[in-house]
This record gives structure tokens, C-alpha cells and sequence, in this order.
């Protein structure tokens, strides 16, 4: 069976050859036993296009030449009467290996042609995965230059605008204290001056915590999922639950950010779109790896994506590819939408150790 | 009118923190900033060298951690209290910085004017916590959770406190599965029974209570 298989994949040059050979004796007998009367001449082009297509040119003409030389051997044995004389055996022979020349160089040119094609074809194949292996590598780095860039911009904001508002106000502290010592009404002035850059510290809280919302250490997923389903929860009119059985450490940094922001965007589009009132986070370790899942019971992903829109599911799946981790939407059985994204321990794995 | 005057070091890498706090310490009658450090080992130096009666922390150091640091001077110099002054939430923090050997924890920018009443709160020998965390701490012990914190070993059945315990100690499912030699469910649903048991909301809270626990028994 698989050398027969094998054999009509990719026949080997040999096993061409021999076929041709033994195909042009065979209807040589074939044509000597059935007699002058009936023409058999059309059938030698069967072995001939054989050599031509799969040996070579080369070949095709040594088995051109086979034929004619069975067939006029085998029409002079059974008395031809065509076959008079050598003069008409010489014409009648050549005529017929011109044509089988003929039918040797097309089928050669055809072939010659083919592969080309299909070279070029596979060429061009592998330029476009080439390419698009490039340009979500490309995707990557962009993603992860502009995460990196808004993790930048929130320590900046943490170690730098904090602190040194934080500073301010003690500074203001000190003033406030100095008017109060000297009994004078400022010093409302003052301790207003100082509530007002508190409110400033916190609202840088606020912004280091939407640019920056996973802590770098591995419970900080676990964390930030606590106090991201929370906060949901106060915000909008919304029940939002974090579930999680057993401890889950996330020790990549951009796994755990990326995890984060797949269940901020499923959220988020849960309670935008979807209408849902319940959602439920759920961090899962699973005997192959990891396992976010955001169930609500809103009404659904559509069952057609829309061509355009549908950003939001676009980029969690993105977010899951770069991380090596799987990725469905789906709608559930009980209603509502379920997006779950998988990473494989390996790749957690790695990094930990 | 012969109060004694306490001396404060400051340890913090912001300078303008530093320089505006020494001025907030010292214009009061009972306090007086003795030396100020920038980073963790300059800090245990200047600590060691003025043996001050009470150290400002923060906890993001540039060498070396806040809570590092306040284990380091709790071991050497145990007279010197200890009062943390960070960036970093307290929900989050205050706890550790506690546990380390903090007697009081002040959230940078969000409450200046109880800076000094915290450092007097510790220097009297008394725990400084911002209202809003000492009514969690209430909530948690109301509802036996700070009671419980050795009490894990009368609740747990044999198995369950193994889990515990790999838990505490920095393991988490998979590996706390495979020293088990268990499956990753059957972690999972000790972790369940646990979290039962103590009362525990989710698994980063199961986690802080079995490092609490960890860290508890290996102190004790």
C-alpha cells in the first residue's frame, strides 16, 4: 500500500521508464495480433507522453523511436502491404516519429511550464507568510512598545508627580502650621491648599492605576482582578464577582497585564454592550496551564462578528496570540457571552524558573 | 516645661519629601529630625550611628526595600519604632509594614496633617493606623479572622494544612499539586475547604492569610 500511494505522489523516474518500455511492447503485440486492418498507431502516444512527461526529452524520443520500430517490425511481420517497399517503410516511419517529436517537445515545454508555476507559486506562498509573520511581529512590538510606554508614564507619575506632590503638601503642612501658631486666618487658606494637593496625590493614584493596573509581583493578577471587579461593581449597575478556588501567581509581568486588560475589555464590553448584570471573573489553574474566564448574562456575542466594529473581541484575541494563549468567545447556553483564553504552563513556566 | 525632645530619622529617596518633612518635624516642640538617608544602607548607617527614637520610612527604596529595611532595624535595634510614610496602599501594605515591625503607617499625600499625631501616637507606645484601616482591621477581627491567625491549626485536618503551608510558603497550586504528589483539583478543593473554614472571600486572600500564618509560625 505505501509504496503504491507513494508511487502515485511522486512516481520515480525508473519505475516511469520501465512502465513506457514494457507499455510500448505490450501494444506492439497488441497491434500485431490485431491485424492491419485496425489502427493502433494512436495508442504508442500513451508511452511516449508517459517518458516525455516524467523522465525527460530524452527519453520521450529513445521511446518515440521504440514505437516505430515495434510498430513497423510488427506490420512487416503481419504482411502490411503498405510496408511495400523500404522507401515507404522509411516515409511512413519517419511520419510517425515527426509526430511523436512533436508531441515530445509540447508535452516537454508543458511540463517545463508547470513547474515553473508552481514554483513561482510557492515562492510567492512563502513570501506572504514571511510577511505576515513580519507584520504581527510588527503588531507585537507596537502593542508592547505603547504598554511599555504607558507602564513608563505611570511610574514616572508614581515616583515622580506623587511624590513630589506628596512633598508639596507637606510643605504646605508646614506653612499652614507656622500661620496657625501665629493665630491667623490664613490658615484655613493654608489647610484648604493642602486638601486641594491631596486630591491631586489621588488622582494621580487614579491615573497610575489605568495606566499601570497589574502590581509586578506574581499575586498582583489575583489582586488586580479583586480590586477591578469592585470597583466595576460601584461604578455601574453591575454585580461583579471575582472568582478564583485556588492561588494563581502570574511571574511574567506582560502575561499579567495582558490577561488583565482581556477581562477589563470583556467587562467592559459586557456592561457597554451586552447589558449584562452579572459578571463573574474567574482565574482557574487547570492541569495544562492557566484559565481566564469572564462569563455574563448579557445577550450574547452576535452569531455573525460584525465586518467592521467588533474591535474590542479583536484585540483580546490579539492579546491572547501574543502570549501564547488560546482564545474563544462564545455565546452561553444559558445566554449571556463567555470569553475564555487559556496559557499553557509552559509558557508561564519558563519564566518562573 | 521639660518635655523630652524625640529624635526622628527620615529615610526616603525623594529629597523634597525629606526636606519639607525635616521642616514640618522641627518647627514642633518635641521632635527634631537627627539625620536623613536616601536609600536603604545609608539609612541602616545613619541609623545605627544616631540611635534615633523613631525611624520614617518609605517603602519604594532605590537599594533594597522599605520592608527590608524595617526587619533589619527591628533585629538590631528593637528601642527604635518604627512609622512607614509611602506611596503604596495601605490596603495592600499596611499589613506587611505591621508585620515587619511598623508601629504606624501613613499614606503619602493623603493625610499630612496626621504625619505628627502618628509619630507621637508611636512614640507613646501606641499603634497608628489612618480610620479607614483601623475599621477594617475592627471588621476582620469582629469577624475572627485576626483571632484565627493561629488558630488555622485546630480548624485544618492534616491534609488541608499541608496545603496551607506549601501555600504560605510562597508555592502555588500547580507546584503545592505536584509536592503533593496530588492533582491540580485536588489542591483546588482543599483550597475550597480551607477558605471555608477560615472564612476567606478568595484565593489572594487565602493566600495572605497562609503567608500570615506561615510567616507566625516560623517567628514564634
Amino acid at each position: 500500500m505505501g509504496w503504491w500511494t507513494g508511487f502515485l505522489e511522486q512516481p520515480s523516474r525508473t519505475w516511469i521508464a520501465i512502465a513506457a518500455v514494457l507499455l510500448t511492447l505490450c501494444i506492439g503485440e497488441f497491434d500485431y495480433a490485431t491485424g492491419t486492418l485496425v489502427s493502433l498507431s494512436a495508442f504508442y502516444l500513451l508511452p511516449v507522453s508517459l517518458a516525455a512527461w516524467f523522465v525527460g526529452a530524452g527519453f520521450g524520443l529513445l521511446i518515440a523511436a521504440l514505437c516505430v520500430a515495434v510498430w513497423v517490425a510488427g506490420s512487416m511481420i503481419s504482411g502490411d502491404a503498405s510496408f511495400g517497399g523500404p522507401l515507404l517503410i522509411a516515409w511512413n516511419g519517419t511520419v510517425q516519429f515527426t509526430s511523436f517529436v512533436v508531441v515530445v517537445f509540447v508535452l516537454v515545454k508543458l511540463r517545463r511550464l508547470n513547474r515553473e508555476l508552481e514554483s513561482r507559486v510557492n515562492e510567492r506562498a512563502a513570501a506572504l507568510t514571511r510577511e505576515i509573520a513580519e507584520r504581527e511581529r510588527l503588531q507585537h512590538l507596537v502593542l508592547e512598545a505603547s504598554e511599555q510606554e504607558q507602564r513608563r508614564i505611570g511610574q514616572d507619575l508614581h515616583d515622580g508627580l506623587g511624590q513630589h506632590l506628596a512633598g508639596t503638601a507637606i510643605a504646605g503642612q508646614v506653612l499652614r502650621e507656622k500661620l496657625e501658631r501665629r493665630g491667623l486666618q490664613e490658615a484655613a487658606d493654608a489647610k484648604k491648599v493642602v486638601e486641594l494637593i491631596e486630591e491631586g496625590v489621588s488622582l494621580t493614584r487614579r491615573s497610575v492605576k489605568g495606566l499601570h493596573p497589574v502590581d509586578l509581583n506574581a499575586e498582583g493578577l489575583m489582586l488586580a482582578l479583586e480590586e477591578f471587579a469592585a470597583t466595576t461593581s460601584r461604578l455601574f449597575d453591575v454585580k461583579c464577582r471575582f472568582v478564583c478556588e485556588s492561588p494563581v501567581l502570574i511571574h511574567s509581568a506582560a502575561n499579567a497585564e495582558h490577561l488583565f486588560r482581556i477581562a477589563q475589555e470583556a467587562t467592559r464590553n459586557a456592561v457597554q454592550h451586552g447589558g449584562a448584570a452579572n459578571i463573574v471573573i474567574e482565574l482557574n489553574t487547570l492541569e495544562e496551564g492557566y484559565e481566564l474566564r469572564i462569563e455574563d448574562d448579557g445577550i450574547g456575542v452576535p452569531r455573525i462578528p460584525p465586518s467592521t466594529g467588533g474591535m474590542g473581541l479583536r484585540i483580546m484575541a490579539h492579546r491572547a496570540r501574543m502570549i501564547g494563549a488560546g482564545f474563544h468567545a462564545a455565546r452561553r447556553a444559558a445566554g449571556g457571552t463567555e470569553i475564555v483564553c487559556r496559557l499553557p504552563v509552559a509558557i508561564e513556566d519558563r519564566l518562573a524558573s | 516645661m521639660n518635655k523630652r525632645i524625640s529624635r526622628v530619622f527620615l529615610v526616603d529617596d525623594h529629597p523634597l519629601v525629606r526636606e519639607w518633612l525635616t521642616n514640618l518635624l522641627n518647627q514642633l516642640v518635641d521632635l527634631r529630625v537627627c539625620g536623613e538617608a536616601a536609600g536603604a544602607g545609608k539609612a541602616l548607617d545613619g541609623i545605627r550611628a544616631t540611635q534615633p527614637d523613631i525611624a520614617i520610612i518609605d517603602l519604594a527604596l532605590p537599594e533594597g526595600s522599605g520592608l527590608a529595611l524595617i526587619k533589619s532595624i527591628k533585629a538590631e535595634m528593637p528601642g527604635t519604632a518604627i512609622v512607614v510614610l509611602s506611596m503604596h496602599d495601605e490596603r495592600f501594605y499596611a499589613e506587611r509594614a505591621f508585620r515587619a515591625g511598623a508601629r504606624g503607617y501613613v499614606m503619602k499625600g493623603e493625610s499630612t496633617s496626621s504625619i505628627a499625631a502618628a509619630i507621637r501616637e508611636v512614640l507613646g507606645g501606641r499603634l497608628y493606623l489612618s480610620p479607614r484601616m483601623q475599621a477594617a482591621f475592627a471588621e476582620r477581627f469582629a469577624d475572627g479572622d485576626l483571632s484565627s491567625l493561629h488558630a488555622p491549626a485546630k480548624k485544618l485536618s492534616d491534609r488541608e494544612i499541608e496545603v496551607f503551608r506549601l501555600l504560605g510558603q510562597g508555592y502555588e497550586t500547580r507546584r503545592v499539586a505536584q509536592s503533593l504528589n496530588v492533582s491540580i483539583k485536588t489542591v483546588q478543593a482543599y483550597c475550597a475547604r480551607i477558605k471555608e473554614k477560615l472564612q476567606l472571600a478568595n484565593a489572594s486572600e487565602l493566600l495572605r492569610e497562609a503567608i500570615r500564618w506561615s510567616d507566625a509560625q516560623s517567628a514564634g
